[in-house]
This record gives C-alpha cells, sequence and structure tokens, in this order.
C-alpha cells in the first residue's frame, strides 16, 4: 500500500508550532492551551502510525446473466493488520448498476477481521465484463496519513442480450438433409401428407390409403412430406449504428439475433453468425445448445468498429454461407456496403430476410427548416434503398420503437406468402 | 483612542479573518486554508488573552476544545470521496472527536492550574522554552520517520 501524509498532519504540527511559539512570546499559558491538543494529536498519530494489510476477494454468484438480471457480488475483505476507517469502492462497469450495498463503503476493519460485503448488481446492458478491481484507501485514527492499494480480484461475467418474444419463426424456402421441424418439399418420412401413389413391394401396410384402394380397386398408399431442419445464417450488420445516450441500434440487433438463433437451434436447425462491418467475426453453422453459447459470446465480442475499407461478402468464408440457407440480416440500413453485400446475397440465390433496425427513434427531432428538410431527405433515402431490395425479390420488415419483432417476423411471412402465390 | 478601546475591534478583526478564511476553506475544498482559518481563530483568542494582563483565563480548556473540534469537523469535511459510513464507523468516529474536545479541556485545565501555581522566573521561562522546543523536535523528527 502507498503511503502519504494527509494535510492534517502538517496542519496540526504548524498550530502546535504557533501556539507553543505564541505562548512563548506571549508568556500566556491559555496559548499552550490552545497548542497542546494538536500537538498532542500530531504526536500520538505519528507514535501510532502503522501500515495496514489488507486483501480481499471477489465473488460473483453467477458468471452468466441476461440483461436485466440481479446479481449477488460478494466481496471478502481480510485484514491482516486493520485500521480505523477503511474506504472500499468497487470499480464497476457502466452497465452494471449498484441495486442494493453502497459503494463506496467506509468501515473499520480489525486486525485478523475478515468481512463481507455484498452487493446486488443489475446487469443493464449486454457485454462481457470482468469486474472486481477494488479500490482501498485506509487511514488510521487520528487521519494523519492515507494508505492507498488498488486490489485487482476481477471475474468474468456474460452479460446476454435479453430474449424478444418472438410467436412464428420464418419457414426457410430449402430445407436439409437432417431430420427437423420444417415440413420439406421432398417426400419422406413425415406427418404432413404429400400425395398418393399405387403400392409398391416394400411398402408398410399402414401407409395403405384403404379408402383410395377402394375406390380404385388397387393398393393406393399415402406419401408424406419429410421433416428436415434448416440451416439460419444471421447476418448482423456493424458497421454503422446510431446511439442517443446508451442506447444504440446495435442493442435490438443483437436482442433479435440472440432470441432468433435459439428459437432456430430449439427446432434442430443448424445456426451460423456473421458479424459483418468493419471487424468482421463469423461462426459455422452448428446445432445444439453448445452452439447458442458459442453464437451469444461471439455476439458480445461485436462492436461497431470504423472503417472506411470496402468489404463485400467475399470477405466471409465460404463455408459461412451453405447454400440453401436463410440469411436473416439485421441491420439499420445505413452503411453501402453492407447493402451491396445484401443485394449480392440476393443475386447468388440465397434465401435472404432484411429485418431493419429503425434508427429513428435514436435520432433526435430536427429543429429548423434545413434540418427538417435533410431528415426528410434522408428518410427518402432510405425508402429508396428499401424500394431496391424489394425490386431484387428480397423482404424488408422495420422493426422500430413502436413495433415488436413477432410483428415484423410475421410482415416478413406476409411478404413471402404473397410473392410465392404470384410466382405460382 | 486607547488601547483598551481598539481591544473589542482588534479582537474582532482578528477572529473574523480566521472564521472567513475557514468558511472559504470548506466548501471551496482548500485544505492548506484551513488551519490558517483555525490559525486566525485562535489568534483572535490570543490578543485577547496577550491584552488583558494578570491571571489566565479561564474559559481557555473550552476555547482549546471547540477550536480543536472544529479542526477535526473541518478535516473531515475536507477529506475526499462520497463513500457511505458504516454505522459503528460514523459512531466511532463522532465520538472520538468528542472524546478529543473532552480530553482537551481535562488536558488544558490541568495545564491552567500548572501555570497559576508558579511564579515567574528565567529558570522556569528556560523551562518552558525548553518543552517547547522538545515537542517541536520530537513532532518533527516522528514526521521525518513516518514521512513516504
Amino acid at each position: 500500500m502507498t503511503r502519504a501524509a494527509t494535510p492534517k498532519l502538517g496542519a496540526y504540527a504548524g498550530l502546535a508550532a504557533l501556539g507553543l511559539l505564541g505562548a512563548l512570546a506571549t508568556r500566556r499559558p491559555e496559548l499552550v492551551v490552545l497548542a497542546a491538543p494538536f500537538a498532542l494529536s500530531a504526536a500520538l498519530g505519528l507514535l501510532l502510525a502503522r501500515r495496514p494489510q489488507l486483501d480481499a476477494t471477489v465473488e460473483l454468484a453467477v458468471d452468466r446473466a441476461l440483461e436485466g438480471d440481479e446479481l449477488e457480488l460478494r466481496v471478502q475483505l481480510q485484514a491482516d493488520a486493520g485500521a480505523e476507517r477503511v474506504e472500499v469502492l468497487l470499480e464497476l462497469p457502466r452497465e452494471l448498476v449498484v441495486e442494493d450495498g453502497y459503494n463506496p463503503v467506509l468501515l473499520r476493519l480489525r486486525d485478523g477481521e475478515r468481512r463481507d460485503l455484498l452487493f446486488r448488481v443489475r446487469c443493464t446492458r449486454w457485454g462481457g465484463f470482468r469486474v472486481g478491481r477494488i479500490y482501498v484507501r485506509a487511514s488510521d485514527a487520528f487521519g494523519l496519513f492515507r494508505h492507498e492499494t488498488v486490489l485487482d480480484r476481477r471475474v468474468p461475467l456474460k452479460v446476454y442480450p435479453a430474449e424478444e418474444s418472438v410467436r412464428n419463426l420464418l419457414r426457410p424456402l430449402e430445407t436439409q438433409v437432417f431430420s427437423g421441424n420444417h415440413v420439406a418439399r421432398q417426400k419422406g418420412e413425415g406427418i404432413e401428407f404429400a400425395d398418393l401413389r399405387p403400392f409398391v413391394p416394400g411398402d408398410r401396410i399402414r401407409r395403405v390409403n384403404w379408402r383410395a384402394s377402394a375406390r380404385r380397386g388397387e393398393l393406393w398408399v399415402n406419401e408424406h412430406h419429410a421433416e428436415r431442419n434448416a440451416d439460419v445464417v444471421i447476418l448482423l450488420d456493424s458497421f454503422a449504428e446510431v446511439r442517443r445516450g446508451d442506447r444504440t441500434t446495435l442493442d435490438p440487433a443483437l436482442r433479435a439475433a440472440a432470441s432468433l438463433a435459439a428459437r432456430y437451434l430449439r427446432q434442430k436447425d443448424r445456426v451460423g453468425f456473421v458479424a459483418f462491418g468493419g471487424f468482421l467475426n463469423w461462426l459455422l453453422p452448428s446445432t445444439g445448445t453448445s452452439q447458442l453459447y458459442r453464437i451469444v459470446d461471439a455476439m458480445l465480442d461485436t462492436q461497431i468498429v470504423l472503417s472506411y475499407a470496402w468489404k463485400d461478402i467475399d470477405t466471409v468464408p465460404r463455408r459461412t454461407l451453405p447454400p440453401q440457407a436463410l440469411v436473416l440480416a439485421l441491420t439499420p440500413l445505413l452503411d453501402e456496403r453492407s447493402q451491396a453485400a445484401l443485394l449480392d446475397l440476393r443475386g447468388r440465390g440465397f434465401d435472404l430476410v432484411v429485418i431493419e433496425i429503425s434508427p429513428l427513434s435514436f435520432l433526435s427531432t430536427p429543429e429548423g427548416e434545413l434540418a427538417e428538410l435533410g431528415h426528410r431527405l434522408w428518410r427518402l433515402r432510405r425508402e429508396a434503398v428499401r424500394g431496391r431490395f424489394e425490386r431484387a425479390g428480397i423482404p424488408v420488415a422495420v422493426w422500430g420503437d413502436e413495433s415488436s419483432l413477432a410483428a415484423a417476423l410475421e410482415e416478413v411471412s406476409t411478404y413471402r406468402r404473397q410473392a410465392r402465390a404470384v410466382h405460382a | 483612542m486607547a488601547a483598551g478601546d481598539r481591544l473589542p475591534a482588534v479582537v474582532a478583526a482578528v477572529g473574523t479573518a480566521g472564521c472567513a478564511l475557514t468558511a472559504l476553506a470548506l466548501p471551496g475544498r482548500w485544505p492548506s486554508l484551513l488551519p490558517a482559518g483555525l490559525a486566525g481563530v485562535g489568534g483572535g483568542y490570543g490578543v485577547l488573552v496577550g491584552l488583558h494582563s494578570g491571571v489566565a483565563n479561564g474559559a481557555a480548556p473550552a476555547v482549546a476544545a471547540a477550536l480543536f473540534a472544529a479542526a477535526e469537523l473541518g478535516f473531515w469535511s475536507l477529506e475526499r470521496g462520497a463513500a457511505r459510513y458504516e454505522r459503528p464507523a460514523l459512531v466511532r468516529r463522532l465520538l472520538g472527536i468528542a472524546g478529543g474536545a473532552v480530553a482537551t479541556a481535562l488536558v488544558g485545565s490541568l495545564v491552567l492550574a500548572a501555570a497559576s501555581g508558579v511564579s515567574g522566573g528565567v529558570g522556569l521561562e528556560a523551562v518552558g522554552v525548553a518543552a517547547a522546543a522538545l515537542t517541536l523536535a520530537a513532532i518533527a523528527f516522528l514526521a521525518s520517520r513516518s514521512s513516504v
């Protein structure tokens, strides 16, 4: 611990000296009386001064939490040599707010004493954090010396984005070969009726459609659609964001990405993740709970990195975007590079859906005629971008403050149903 | 104007200057100004008793206790940090200040009693000078030994 004398030491010594010298000069004992407490206090404080020996450990009740969760954080202080006043400050990132417990707190620690400080912390925003840097400042009873140290006892904490409510997921146009929950166009084992065909040796008796067989005078069997899984790739546009205070367009995008990944993985689909922006991050499609954790961990590393380098979809590894995958793009439609990449993906035949994270609620109301005009032009340009996507056959759903993710997905489903009907 | 007539004005001026410095030091958080303010207040009292020749002022222990308590509270308010005190630590600190004030009054009374029982002389003054010098030397020595 570093030690420093407080201003009080110099002040008391000075006042004592002044009083005693004044008493000598004026020959008045009253000034000795005035000087005595300062002299005694300084002398006793100096005699009894010693260096405290403090240590601390930090324990988190959980190392993973969801946005909005409250968790318990315990700081255990151990004093081999205590101090009269120990000030403890636990450094916390802005995203973690102390709901219960005092931070900083000032307490007394006797020699050999152990003390537990309990903090109830609320996670206000997603992210990967390391919590547990403790600033300790101790002082003696006379307050003449200050001892300071920083104890780095950080432990990792991952705060995952909260789940958005999603009622119906988007059905991919194409399915893969493994069994899953999507009704495939191919015929095979399943429960969804597809067609009738004449009986051939090897068919199971339970597949015989007796009513059709009786009508046609020969054995006919039911055919079913196979139930297959699908490949879903969540593409997160991390080129640009709009920020207002602590809120950014990346927050709803990540919440949506996490919710969609969890839901698709729950129905046995293979899910991949691409953070496409100044900083490229990707995960190959896979299944299972471990993939969900991998995806969410990869999301926590996602950040908006300012970059002027032109990047196209070729920079994404080929295996990350398997053919016939449903690509769900979450984008604020702010950067031309991501727009070009999405059009490129569509051009390559990917089943692409764009969920636009509306930045409008993050903007302040334009003031003045010129600002209003600029705002209107900017909105018109965004409309034009959406029009380009729709002409290319890419459904775009706008998700803002006034609507839910479920509504945006429903909008896309309707678009895809109608588009298919027109093609038919 | 006689010296006795000017006395209240001088005492008031020195005391007011001390109070003003203290008042500036506390909200402005200037620790170096606080001792000057305290010295001013003590100096005002010193002028008062210095111009009154004769017996020692009986209020000195109470004044010393008040000045010490004011100094402790003043430095407490100047301490940085927004830490919340745990109740036992807060009670101990308040009791410490109160105890210090009481001890100051007691020691002051003893000093006054000892001073009133002796008559002046070169020998006694020499002892006083030596005691003051020793006290200051002890503080200086301890401070140098305890310095960072």
